[in-house]
């Protein structure tokens, strides 16, 4: 247990208690979560990834940095905005608030005029004692569901020193924490997250490197390599307690049957008995409005959701690498059955 | 990375199920609605006299929708009236012994008895509108005090026209003492009521007194009498039926009725026959179908006689076909004005039972027969009478918890109310300090109290609390603090038009707009909140006196514990427990007003409070970049955001404090806090002006204790955090009010969540509810409602109504069939489909 008390080092950098004093870049926390682990949890998002996946869900986690974004719908049009602007990056059109987004500082002062959150800046820094006691506000709800807290995103693990300090937070108050990743960053960072990680949420997203570098900007051999870190770990810690792998089923991407079958592959062979759950993620299309709202292109804008029937025979092709069906589960939304007029 | 899971459309309306070809036939009959060739509707009776009448209008003055039509029920319920001969000592005797005697001669001599095709409980007919009794002196001295420019409805008219509220004496909203009418039967009662009668001295028993007791005893004898009649007419059916199996029947029923209810229950047949004649007599007695006449622990103080009969070989599907009978029974209350409409006059009905709940030291009291009770609401699903609430508690069982979530989860809304034991104890108890009635309500009988309605919390028995008897909102201090005691605009009657000038109507607490702090608003708005809460009290006095003098009910006083002791009517403070409730109404809209202004003016001085009066006296027209400032800027209770939460618990300690000051004077009933909106809420919403919260004049005001509309963007857990907080939280020495909980408001409050189906669409996120529920019971509020309905089906209802006749709706703790309840109303049933977990 040695290995939990002494200060880790990371890369030379030493994290001890002082760091509590940091802030970390935090998207949202969204409270009564019941889609990352087990229980109710309160999912914390935090900004930045590595990775840039093309079907991202929520692309206002990919930069580290601040953003500021307009939602056409809350506009009421009352150009509050434009002229407190001292840069001068912000231009009225018939089709809303355009944003000079390279001219803008981010200094927050059209948001504060803007009566309505239209504008508003997607990133706020917070401390991790700040944080922690909004997050032990449904502690009863944790303890009477088995649940907790999640770290998710973005990645948490860009934040390494800020994560480390809220879990350990969190775990000192007893709370039962979740680590989900999607395993791109240095084996050093992660490994300090894990003493005082009770869960990870792991994605393997693609198991073909090339096709990985092609959806998400990098390949997957650091992913994998950190996955049999993490297994070993695991094996010889016993922390984490729990480990589920996450599958984004993606349209014309990840969602083919020979992709979650080597994926299966993997997790039978290098991480056998230790995955307590395979989810499977399909797509949905509730981003749009956040793309919209940061100026980006979306391409899968019109992507429609998975059918019940695909998302089962996509379940069956996993099931098919001969991993325990029992860890394999569906999780999001699928397109609704229509019901016949009467 | 995080997956989010969208809403499945279930996209469908709950069937009922698992019904015998007697339970389909009497609930398909009962939904032909007005085209039933039987029916329940009001039948009117006079003593004759040209004086005589039956509607008694200060029982509907907390039904606004009813106002314009007062005189008209009066005159109609006059007009159709058949006359009854009386006995030829009728004038001689008292108002009481004339009431008791009269319904007595009506239920039993003069409305017909019928049981309808294959029904096993008798007790058909009970709505009616009996005459007053009064003698002529008595009718005009009555008048007197309701009409008129001073009088009680002129004023009631005045405080709901300038947007105050309603108070007024109201029928039922009580628990009578059922369990001892089962145990030792109406003879018993009586016998009771002969005994107090006889150790009173001669001249007391020439008095109020004895002439009180000497009607209870008239109206002891009615269930009997009339039990003899349903024996007869049953004995005829079954001499000309042909059917073996229900000429059994038949005869079974004659052997009931022969013995119950005057005599002590000893099957479960018998028990629901005698609950349903003795329940029913009391919307008879009191004129008035179903108002919260609750029957309290229903699974508790039937299941001796349940075990009973199931020892003796009854199969368990035929208790819970007599209880379908029950169901069937309870339903037709809706019958006594089915001609006359949907939208709110008949959409409110609360014949309350409870379920489940602690006993003795915190033991879990659920037993078979409250699963049998849950599978009979499953089954007869959807249907509004008997309304279910089901008490939760620390300990209750996980199959009790997964039982409810089930039943949740596959009705449109859960088919019951959720009542929280800890929480609604704690407030019992305050309520036992406040009032120094200790020797009534402590810590060993606390458990047995239940609710009322919907969720009002009392005793059982011996308590009447007046539930839904005043009804003031709250943020008409708010108004009349922001104008020195003044309305904001003129009144102007909606019917003549006749403009109204603006008075000086509550104390002039100063010019707000030269205010320079925060602290100088809040004391002008605590100086206003305690004159609005004076008001009510001396409103509430007017309907309460002119009750007590004149509409004595004799025969519910014999089911409530305390009237025979006193030989007082229940109307006159007979019961051991007399309290009136002032529900707050408005309380998110107030505090969130409050917040707005001290956020706007005061703290971030993003306006003047001149510039934030000319806004609302222009309805926010023109003023809509500071209305959108303060709908998403300044800050919300509901969030579970201590500051916000913080104002709201220092807007409820106010009232809560200055609500416990006032008595009644005619009844010495004390006053004491609830939350309860009904349908309040919504067409004050027509009447109040626009407040400082950004909410224009026209738009719904916050329900309850719940958080006003779309102000709970934390989702669930942080809306309920919030509720339990400025109930009280818990205490920090673990003792509180009650096992650490604290509870300013006895009366419970309302509080309704809408979910998502998604959130309960496989059996691990059921677990994850039924977790909720268990942190809801720590953490939260009183009573707990559900929606879990799907905005996309409403909106179909609202294009198709025909097809969601019977989609059902919560709305502050009563049940409405969606399709009936107005466009308003379901549009903000569609706004407020939130808590997706998108």
């Amino acid at each position: 247990m040695g290995v939990f008390q002494q200060p880790v080092k990371v890369r030379g950098m030493r994290i001890s208690e002082d760091i509590e004093k940091r802030k970390g870049t935090i998207l949202r926390i969204q409270r009564m979560s019941t889609e990352d682990g087990p229980g109710i949890r309160s999912t914390v998002f935090f900004k930045g990834c590595p990775l840039s996946c093309v079907w991202c869900h929520n692309p206002e986690s990919i930069s580290e940095k601040r953003q500021i974004h307009w939602v056409k719908s809350k506009c009421i049009g009352c150009l509050s905005c434009v002229p407190v602007c001292t840069a001068g990056a912000l231009t009225a059109t018939d089709d809303g608030i355009i944003i000079n987004r390279a001219g803008c500082s981010l200094c927050d002062v059209c948001s504060q005029a803007c009566p309505t959150t239209a504008l508003a800046i997607y990133g706020e820094e917070l401390g991790v004692d700040d944080l922690v006691r909004e997050l032990l506000k449904d502690r009863m709800y944790f303890e009477k569901s088995g649940g907790g807290v999640t770290l998710s995103g973005g990645e948490p693990a860009m934040q390494p020193a800020f994560a480390k300090a809220l879990l350990s937070s969190l775990k000192r108050h007893g709370v039962y924490t979740a680590l989900d990743t999607c395993g791109q960053c240095s084996w050093e960072t992660l490994e300090a997250l894990l003493p005082h990680t009770d869960l990870v949420l792991y994605d393997l997203k693609e198991a073909d490197s090339e096709k990985h570098r092609q959806f998400t900007g990098t390949t997957n051999a650091r992913i994998l390599e950190n996955l049999k870190s993490l297994a070993r770990f695991m094996w010889e810690c016993g922390l984490p307690r729990k480990l589920w792998i996450r599958t984004p089923l993606i349209p014309d991407c990840t969602a083919t049957a020979g992709n979650l079958k080597r994926i299966g592959e993997f997790i039978r062979e290098h991480l056998g008995s230790l995955t307590g759950r395979w989810e499977l993620c399909t797509f949905n299309n509730l981003c749009i409005d956040k793309y919209d709202g940061l100026g980006i292109d979306w391409g899968f804008r019109n992507c429609s959701l998975m059918s019940e029937a695909e998302a089962n025979s996509l379940a069956a092709a996993a099931a098919g690498s001969g991993v325990d069906p029992g860890i394999i589960h569906i999780s999001g939304p699928m397109s609704r059955e229509v019901r016949s007029e009467a | 990375m995080s997956m989010v899971a969208a809403a499945q459309s279930m996209h469908r309306i709950k069937e009922p199920k698992n019904l015998s070809g007697r339970i389909v036939w009497l609930r398909d009959y009962y939904f032909t609605g007005a085209r039933r060739a039987w029916n329940n509707e009001f039948t009117s009776w006079t003593t004759g006299t040209s004086w005589d009448i039956q509607f008694d209008e200060m029982t509907f003055y907390i039904v606004p929708e009813t106002y314009p039509f007062l005189q008209t029920f009066r005159s109609s319920m006059q007009q159709t009236a058949r006359e009854v001969t009386l006995h030829p000592d009728f004038w001689a005797w008292s108002l009481p012994e004339r009431k008791a005697w009269f319904v007595k001669e009506v239920m039993v001599n003069h409305v017909p008895q019928e049981i309808l095709p294959g029904d096993l409980i008798a007790g058909g007919r009970f709505n009616i509108q009996t005459s007053k009794c009064w003698t002529k002196k008595e009718a005009e001295d009555r008048d007197r005090l309701i009409y008129g420019k001073k009088g009680a409805r002129a004023r009631m008219k005045w405080f709901h026209d300038h947007g105050y509220g309603n108070a007024g004496a109201t029928s039922g909203h009580l628990i009578p003492g059922y369990e001892r009418a089962l145990r030792i039967g109406w003879r018993g009662i009586r016998e009771e009521i002969a005994g107090h009668y006889d150790i009173l001295g001669s001249g007391d028993q020439a008095g109020p007194r004895g002439a009180q007791l000497r009607a209870m005893m008239v109206a002891a004898a009615m269930p009997g009498e009339l039990a003899g009649k349903y024996a007869a007419h049953c004995e005829m059916l079954a001499s000309v039926e042909k059917d073996p199996v229900r000429g059994d029947e038949l005869r079974q029923m004659v052997v009931n009725l022969r013995r119950v209810p005057g005599e002590p229950v000893q099957t479960f047949w018998e028990a629901v026959q005698a609950l349903w004649l003795t329940h029913m007599l009391v919307m008879s007695d009191e004129n008035y179908p179903g108002p919260g006449v609750s029957f309290g622990r229903i699974d508790q103080y039937l299941y001796p006689y349940w075990q009973h009969s199931l020892a003796h070989g009854m199969e368990r599907e035929f208790g819970k076909e007599i209880l379908k009978c029950l169901w069937i029974h309870a339903n037709t209350a809706y019958d006594a004005m089915i001609r006359i409409g949907k939208n709110g006059i008949t959409a409110g009905y609360g014949q309350l039972i409870t379920l489940s709940g602690r006993g003795e030291g915190g033991r879990d009291m659920t037993n078979d027969l409250t699963y049998a009770i849950l599978e009979v609401i499953d089954e007869m699903s959807p249907i509004l009478e008997p309304k279910p609430n089901v008490r939760l508690h620390r300990n209750s069982p996980d199959e009790l918890l997964d039982r409810v979530v089930e039943m949740i989860s596959t009705s449109q809304g859960a088919p019951f109310l959720l009542n929280f034991d800890e929480r609604s104890m704690a407030g019992m108890m305050q309520e036992a300090t406040k009032a120094h009635v200790e020797r009534l309500i402590h810590e060993g009988n606390v458990h047995e109290y239940a609710p009322v309605g919907c969720l009002e919390n009392t005793m059982v028995g011996n308590d009447r609390s007046g539930t839904v008897d005043n009804n003031l909102n709250l943020l008409k201090a708010v108004e009349l603090a922001l104008n020195n005691g003044r309305d904001l605009n003129e009144f102007v009657d909606p019917i003549t038009l006749k403009r109204e000038k603006i008075r000086q109507d509550g104390p002039a607490t100063g010019d707000a707009t030269e205010y320079h702090a925060w602290d100088d608003f809040w004391k002008a708005y605590a100086v206003q909140t305690r004159d609005i809460i004076r008001r009510c009290a001396a409103l509430y006095e007017e309907s309460e006196s002119i009750r007590a003098r004149f509409c004595p009910t004799p025969y519910l006083s014999c089911l409530v514990k305390g009237c025979a002791a006193k030989g007082l009517d229940i109307t006159q403070g007979g019961a051991e427990l007399n309290f009136t409730t002032l529900e707050a109404v408005t309380f998110a809209t107030t505090v969130d007003s409050l917040l707005a202004i001290k956020y706007l003016v005061f703290d971030r001085r993003e306006c003047t409070l001149s510039d934030l009066l000319t806004a609302l006296k222009a309805n926010w027209q023109g003023f809509e970049v500071l209305q959108a400032k303060v709908r998403f800027k300044a800050p919300k209770y509901g969030r579970d955001d201590d500051e916000a939460d913080e104002m709201a618990g220092k807007v409820m300690d106010l009232w809560c404090d200055e609500t416990w000051k006032y008595r009644t004077i005619s009844t010495n009933r004390r006053f004491r806090p609830g939350m309860l909106s009904w349908n309040y809420w919504v067409g004050d919403g027509f009447i109040l002006p626009a407040s400082p919260d950004g909410r224009p004049k026209g738009r719904f005001l916050s329900n309850a204790i719940c958080p006003s509309n779309g102000a709970d963007i934390n989702g669930p857990t942080a809306n309920a955090n919030s509720v339990g907080k400025v109930m009280g939280g818990k205490a920090g020495d673990g003792k509180g009010d009650f096992e650490g909980y604290c509870n300013c408001l006895p009366n419970g409050a309302s509080h309704t969540i809408t979910i998502n189906p998604s959130l309960l669409r496989d059996k691990e996120h059921k677990a994850k509810f039924k977790a909720f529920l268990k942190g809801y019971a720590e953490n939260g509020g009183s009573c707990l409602q559900i929606n879990m309905l799907d905005a996309e089906m409403l909106k179909d209802a609202q294009r198709r109504p025909e097809e969601y006749q019977s989609l059902l709706v919560r709305i502050t703790g009563y049940n409405a069939y969606f399709t009936s309840i107005g466009r308003e109303l379901q549009d903000e049933v569609i706004a407020r489909i939130s808590h997706d977990s998108l």
